[in-house]
């Protein structure tokens, strides 16, 4: 007898990925950048390749099209998961939200601000969070009717916090590529160091050798030499162990 | 390890909560006045019917302790807060300053890659010299 129904859990499987990532090969991407090769001799020298997105190619052939990036939406919207996305996502202000805003410098620091003004300003809040909720506490056990004006500063005081600390995203962003970057710059360093130590040991093992090599010319087969030359074999045994 | 600011952030989320779980304990477990000598408090305590009581009131020294560990986990995070908020990256640069720096960084890092390569190649042939000479030696 037949299964009654298709195995239901191939529905819920994670969906297999768009077919098109087949036409990624290698083979497909040497044609597709010769080809944006001779479209840019063509229409014009002076475009900067490394500014701008590599143009369009209008008649590709059937297997190439998708490895051409499709264009920006025009309108700056995207639809992921039927989401709307904004391709822009700047953040919306205190006062587009309808909420409160409490601290100045109102808008996002300018460009040369410094941004300890907001650390002062968090901290503000951080005690007034606390200082609200003691009132909270006290209206509570007068009047717990009036609860509703309290909660409301609160929540204020809340989405505020989150909004400086949304906004210090970028700035966070920005400092940790500084950071990320500075610790390559000291791993690269690091590197160089090594290998010229590396290239060192191994100068003196030549020069080294090189003794071995004249003292061997001058006096043939001398005991001395030899043992000369049995501490350079040593050294190199070791170096390379 | 989540950076700074979401630890930041999740801090601040944690207050909210213990805002709520302090009310939370003190409107649970308060202890019950009669508000006139003729008021009597009902025992509630015998009810079976194994319905979560609304006020479930505790000793008044577990009571007091409640809401002093309560109280003081609260100034903690406070204080937890405001050193997060001491320790954000790059409080005294501005966005100004950050672009200059990530532009020096970039040469330097340049420089090094070049460094580096150099340094490269210099191992190389003295390698190269070293392999020579040591094919060319008879070993005692």
């Amino acid at each position: 007898m037949d299964e009654p129904q298709p195995e239901p859990r191939l529905t819920a499987t994670f969906p297999s990925p768009p077919p098109f990532w087949k036409e990624f090969t290698e083979e497909n991407l040497t044609r597709i950048s010769e080809l944006r090769v001779a479209q840019s001799g063509e229409a014009s020298k002076k475009a900067d390749p490394a500014a701008s997105l590599p143009a369009r190619i209008l008649d590709l052939p059937p297997e190439l099209r998708y490895l051409q990036p499709p264009e920006e939406p025009a309108d700056g919207i995207y639809r992921s998961f039927g989401d709307l996305y904004n391709l822009k996502n700047p953040l919306p202000s205190l006062e587009e939200m309808g909420i409160e805003n409490l601290y100045t410098p109102p808008s996002t620091p300018s460009h040369s601000g410094k941004y300890s003004d907001r650390a002062l300003v968090l901290k503000r809040i951080a005690k007034s969070l606390l200082l609200n909720f003691l009132e909270l506490l006290g209206i509570l056990s007068h009047n717990p009717e009036q609860y509703d004006e309290k909660i409301k500063d609160l929540r204020t005081l809340f989405i505020n916090f989150h909004h400086i600390i949304n906004g210090y995203r970028p700035h966070q962003a920005r400092e940790s590529l500084i950071l990320m970057m500075e610790e390559q710059l000291e791993r690269s360093r690091a590197e160089t160091r090594g290998i010229r130590e590396g290239k060192e040991k191994v100068e003196v093992i030549l020069e080294g050798l090189g003794k071995v090599k004249m003292g061997e010319e001058v006096v043939e087969g001398g005991e001395e030499v030899r043992e000369e030359g049995w501490d350079v074999w040593e050294e190199l045994d070791r170096e390379f162990a | 390890m989540a950076d700074r600011l979401t630890q930041l952030q999740d801090a601040v989320d944690q207050l909210a909560t213990q805002f709520l779980a302090s009310v939370h304990f003190v409107n649970k477990h308060h202890e019950l006045k009669t508000l006139s000598p003729k008021d009597s408090i009902r025992d509630t305590k015998k009810d079976d019917d194994g319905a979560p009581q609304e006020v479930d009131p505790l000793p008044a020294d577990q009571f007091k302790a409640g809401q002093t560990e309560l109280a003081q986990d609260l100034i903690v995070k406070e204080q937890q807060i405001e050193y997060l908020i001491s320790m954000l990256p790059g409080l005294e640069n501005s966005e100004n300053d950050q672009e200059k720096r990530m532009k020096e960084l970039e040469e330097e890092l340049k420089v090094a890659e070049e460094e580096r390569q150099q340094a490269l190649k210099e191992k190389e042939e003295v390698l190269t010299k070293l392999e020579g000479i040591i094919r060319s030696i008879k070993r005692p």
